[in-house]
């Protein structure tokens, strides 16, 4: 049902008038202040990701012993040296932040991309070949569903031992069949449009339909999904390594730092403070583009807007009459 | 509908015959309990006799036959922590899983509507954007770390409610909250647009004009319209309750629920208390899953179609 | 919504309750809960702490580790080399009013070391072939040889009635003679004693105790700072300038490095000690732990144990040394694999990459490998390819030298590197020789073999630490026992 109010927009909103309208699409931007924020704050922490040793003013991992759980540098025992404060092994907090960047975006576009792109292949099957395929890729979909996800990734991770790749696996396994139903089901709607059906007829090949008139309408959506997704696999594995099964030391993770830093949280607010910060400052500024980038690329939900707006006016207007 | 409803069974049977399946291969053909469960100075002797005692050393078949018996039969064998019957642990547990579920999902249920109409009543108002503000950053908070500012603020620095336990109702105030507040935030969202979208209709529009009570359109109307959609994600945010968020919340709060005794089996690489708690929660889950879909058939019957 | 108003009412009065009424009410909260209550089946820090305070053994222990009799009348005899006699108190009683006497301890012993049984605790006892009774108050107990370590032996087994034991509830409701009664076990959330008035030792002070199971060291010390608990166990070093008090007493746990003796670069004996002088030990103590643990005196043995040898120092902190004793063997660059696990024992990790440090600094290139604790112990148990330096943290409950030795000093052992046969008969010698003084002496020169040969990098033996209320009295005790009728609830 969901499913099928997407693709009925995607006949309106075509791939080249997207391209021109760029430049308004930036404007657009501008007007959606919280949107931009977040899209200024993505940028940021993709630059300080790929810039960290540059950024970082130590090595994440250095340790002193000497200088364990100072506090940050506007508190009245800490140091501009380490900006803000150290952990229980004196390593710099900072450095450890701009460092987790690294993990936190490498995993949510590691399993975006890989359960998107088997998700999007298992939709496009399912939808285009029907019958049977479709029938058991739906089946195996349902089925995974229902299964107790994040239970079953644990033992997972138990057994195999947590590290970074296991993590990747495990959240991507349990991630791709959003995409497959997406996919799928804008498949179906797409394909009944007179243009596809009139393509089919001409003789064109089966990719060439999918990669010319398929894919393309499907990118927004599914772009917006991803993003989506993207925030919920940040918080999936800063969740598994507090737990414990997630990243490992000695690597760094803003989820195993609040997880260290717990036992110390009576003596060290920072240090459960700051990754705990950075987790939801990052999660809210992909939120923030995505609910922006649903808003501009769903001419439905654009509507709407517009119809708030003017039922807003109308109603003020009534209020003011009386 | 009687038809509907055993498919649906079917499928849930199939569903929880692939978790078992899932979690007896995985179980045993990767991990090793016999090294962690003894203690460092065990001999080799004492190794070998307690592989053998766990029934590790038959050929993998044999085990899954018998495995698969134990399943029909609910009966996991003894905990290799606890020494007592792993189903039993789990039926101790599970209630207190499902207390905090409950009031979680309760919790953030009853608030969200109220805050959802009032959210809806002036799209893009103050209270509006506040609302929708502030369910982003409940949405971008990490649960564990909320619990653990929860702790700091209201137990340690003012002492208003205890850190950990079960004893009364004051222990469930804070991890029933942790709990509630990511899904509250989902649910205004949830509840706000579907309301948006009733209020515009011809048919609210067409209630004010006859002059019915405003609280009486969206109460009646509006309200019910918009159940579909906040039932579906009651269902799932249940689910991902019980089979996800409980996990952190309970370690956290150091609530003795199933979660909590997952991480502890996994620690103490407790294969079969671990068996039994994902067969339970995946029994669970399509036990919902099949309730939900009843639920949907009964508030919109063209469903029962699909 | 009346009915609900009534729960609320109730439960808000339970909790005034719970706030006001216990003056004389200690709760402690522990690691980990009970997987039973049977105090003879399992090896079980959870059951222990509770079971200390409702069981007793034959042999008692001051809180300063000095053995003296307990459920013993006397200090036993030993009649020939393979039998100890044990005379008991008179007039003693089980909660449930059995009598503690001859049979009750002839039952206990038999008990435990019936392979059926298939006890957790058996290793503590493997020594002990048969009991007997000589009349009433009088018990005879065999060993498979000369055994001098029985009496420390004696003060692990817990004496069970032998009416109630047979109860098929019994795991579930211990009953003893101690000066602490069973009351109530609720899963997950507590267990409950209370003072036994008719015990036959000094009266305790506190009337009431509740156990709390509370596995984050982070949610214990919430509890603690929040007033919900009065004792809690494994403190961190950092945490005790926060809470109300912290007592800290030189406990069981010693952390070293064991080196291979047979291959690599450890496989020369200069190596082996410039590692042990590279090593700050007092630096570690100092900054680590904060001062919370002590420099291990070259042994793996803390001064109240059987078979330490005063006259044995640590090797002292010179790099300098180190350095040329590497130039000597020709080492220095030479790598040097560490092996340790993270989370297992206290700083665990920490340790192992501060000892590295220090190796890094006199010429050696240390390869830090920390495994899941799973893979941890293949390695550590691996007797075919021994890794070059292994941390493991080494726990002696029985207080003498036997158990540590066996597994990491003996050629052979569950976690030595080494084939050093004259070690490895010095130590077979000790384990059936019941003179006191020649056991000692042959100890002492088992120590001085292997501080000698380098065996092993010792590094620290740690403390215990424990935070305590303000509204507690107590002062803990070095064999890690929580005993509650030690302590005072101030007014």
């Amino acid at each position: 049902m969901a499913e099928a109010a997407y693709s009925s927009k995607m006949l309106s909103g075509r791939w080249q008038d997207r391209l021109r309208g760029l430049r308004s699409l930036t404007q657009e931007l501008w007007r959606d202040k919280a949107g931009f924020i977040g899209m200024l704050l993505i940028a940021a922490l993709l630059l300080m990701a790929v810039a960290a040793p540059l950024l970082a003013p130590h090595d994440p991992a250095a340790q002193d012993l000497r200088a364990r759980l100072k506090p940050p540098a506007w508190s009245a025992q800490g140091t501009w040296n380490h900006i803000l404060g150290t952990d229980h092994l004196g390593r710099d907090v900072l450095s450890r932040l701009i460092y987790g960047s690294r993990v936190s975006l490498l995993v949510g576009a590691a399993v975006v991309t890989i359960a998107g792109t088997f998700g999007v292949i298992m939709g496009l099957l399912a939808g285009y070949r029907g019958g049977r395929t479709d029938s058991i890729i739906m089946r195996w979909i349902d089925t995974q569903v229902a299964f107790p996800g994040l239970l079953l990734a644990l033992i997972i991770l138990a057994v195999i031992g947590p590290s970074m790749i296991t993590v990747i696996i495990v959240l991507s396994l349990n991630g791709w069949m959003v995409y497959g139903r997406m996919t799928r089901s804008a498949v179906l709607a797409v394909r009944q449009t007179a243009y596809v059906e009139a393509a089919e007829i001409v003789g064109c090949r089966a990719h060439r339909v999918i990669f010319r008139h398929i894919l393309p309408n499907l990118t927004s959506p599914l772009l917006t999904l991803a993003i989506l997704e993207f925030a919920r696999i940040v918080l999936a594995e800063a969740a598994l390594s507090f737990l414990g099964l997630g990243i490992q030391p000695p690597a760094t993770s803003w989820g195993l730092d609040v997880a260290t830093g717990k036992d110390y949280i009576f003596r060290a607010w920072w240090l459960v403070t700051m990754p705990g910060i950075a987790i939801s400052i990052t999660v809210l500024a992909v939120n923030l583009v995505a609910s922006w980038m649903r808003l501009i690329s769903d001419p439905q939900e654009r509507e709407k807007q517009f119809a708030r707006k003017m039922a807003v006016r109308q109603r003020r207007r009534r209020a003011t009459g009386q | 509908m009687g038809r509907y409803i055993l498919r649906r069974l079917l499928h849930g049977i199939i569903v929880i015959f692939g978790v078992t399946i899932i979690v007896f291969v995985v179980t045993r053909m990767v991990g090793d309990p016999v090294k962690v469960m003894l203690p460092l100075e065990a001999t080799l002797e004492q190794r070998a006799a307690f592989e053998k005692q766990l029934g590790l050393d038959r050929p993998i078949m044999v085990q899954f036959v018998e495995f698969m018996g134990d399943v029909a039969r609910l009966d996991f064998g003894d905990s290799l922590w606890q020494h007592r019957p792993a189903m039993e642990i789990v039926f101790e547990k599970l209630p207190l899983t499902l207390v905090l579920t409950a009031v979680g999902i309760g919790l953030a249920f009853v608030l969200s509507i109220p805050l959802g109409i009032i959210a809806a009543l002036r799209p893009g108002g103050v209270s509006d954007r506040s609302t929708v503000f502030v369910s982003l950053i409940g949405l971008s908070v990490p649960q564990f770390w909320l619990g653990l500012l929860f702790i700091v603020v209201f137990a340690v620095q003012l002492h208003w409610l205890p850190t950990s336990g079960t004893a009364t109702i004051a222990h469930i105030i804070l991890p029933g909250l942790t709990m509630a507040l990511p899904v509250l935030a989902r649910l205004v969202m949830i509840v706000r647009s579907s309301m948006i979208d009733e209020l515009n209709q011809q048919y609210v529009q067409t209630g004010y004009a006859k002059g019915i009570p405003f609280l009486r359109v969206v109460g009646l109307h509006a309200l019910r319209n918009a159940s579909l959609p906040v039932a579906t994600l009651v269902g799932w945010e249940t689910i991902r309750a019980i089979a996800g968020y409980s996990v952190v919340v309970e370690t956290v709060f150091a609530w003795p629920g199933l979660g909590l005794t997952a991480i502890q089996a996994i620690e103490r690489e407790d294969l079969i208390l671990l068996q039994a708690i994902v067969f339970s929660v995946a029994v669970l889950v399509v036990m919902i899953n099949i309730l939900m879909d009843i639920a949907y058939t009964l508030i919109d019957p063209r469903l029962r179609l699909a | 919504m009346k009915i609900r108003g009534k729960l609320l009412l109730g439960c808000f009065l339970v909790m005034a309750l719970a706030a006001f009424a216990n003056a004389q009410d200690v709760t402690i909260a522990i690691g980990s809960e009970p997987t039973t209550l049977d105090p003879q089946l399992r090896e079980d820090g959870g059951e222990r702490a509770v079971n200390d305070n409702i069981y007793e053994t034959l042999m008692a222990r001051t809180p300063k580790g000095q053995l003296i009799p307990g459920l013993a009348a006397s200090e036993p005899r030993l009649i020939d080399p393979q039998t100890w006699e044990i005379k008991l108190r008179s007039g003693i009683k089980f909660h449930n009013g059995e009598p503690f006497n001859a049979d009750a301890v002839v039952f206990s012993v038999k008990r435990i070391i019936n392979p059926k049984f298939n006890s957790e605790q058996i290793s503590f006892f493997n020594t002990i072939q048969d009991a007997q009774k000589v009349d009433n108050l009088t018990v005879r107990l065999k060993t498979d040889g000369p055994d001098p370590i029985l009496l420390s032996r004696l003060y692990w087994m817990k004496i069970v009635p032998p009416k109630h034991s047979m109860d098929s509830k019994f795991a579930e409701k211990p009953v003893g003679t101690g000066p602490y009664r069973f009351v109530q076990w609720d899963r997950g959330e507590s267990i409950t004693l209370v003072r036994n008035s008719n015990y036959w030792g000094t009266k305790p002070l506190v009337s009431r105790v509740k156990y709390r199971f509370i596995e984050e060291p982070g949610t214990r010390l919430a509890g603690l700072m929040a007033g919900e608990f009065d004792i809690i166990t494994n403190l961190l070093p950092e945490f005790t300038q926060q809470v109300p008090k912290a007592i800290h007493i030189l406990g069981l746990e010693h952390p070293i490095i064991i080196l291979n003796a047979d291959g690599g670069p450890t496989k020369d004996v200069r190596v082996r000690q410039a590692l042990n002088y590279a090593v700050d030990k007092d630096a570690l103590a100092e900054g680590l732990f904060e001062g919370f643990a002590q420099v291990a005196q070259g042994q793996l043995l803390s001064p109240s144990f059987f078979g330490y040898n005063p006259k044995v120092k640590a090797y002292p902190y010179n790099p300098d040394k180190a350095k040329q004793l590497l130039k000597a063997a020709g080492a220095v660059g030479a790598t040097v694999e560490l092996i340790g696990t993270a989370g297992r024992w206290l700083k665990d990790r920490e340790l192992v990459e501060a000892v590295a440090a220090y190796w890094d600094a006199v010429g050696v290139k240390t390869k830090v490998r920390i495994f899941e604790f799973n893979e941890y112990l293949n390695r550590l148990f691996d007797r075919k390819t021994r890794g070059d330096a292994i941390f493991v943290v080494s726990s002696n409950e029985l207080l003498d030298a036997d158990k540590s030795f066996s597994a990491y000093y003996k050629a052979g052992g569950i976690g030595s590197s080494n084939t050093d046969k004259q070690l490895a008969t010095l130590i077979d010698n000790a384990r059936s020789e019941t003179d006191f003084a020649k056991r000692k002496s042959i100890y002492h020169q088992a120590v001085k073999r292997a501080f000698d040969q380098a065996y092993f990098t010792w590094l620290l033996n740690i403390e215990d630490i424990y935070g305590v209320s303000a509204r507690v009295d107590w002062s803990g005790r070095v064999d890690a026992k929580i005993l509650v009728s030690e302590m005072k609830v101030k007014k």
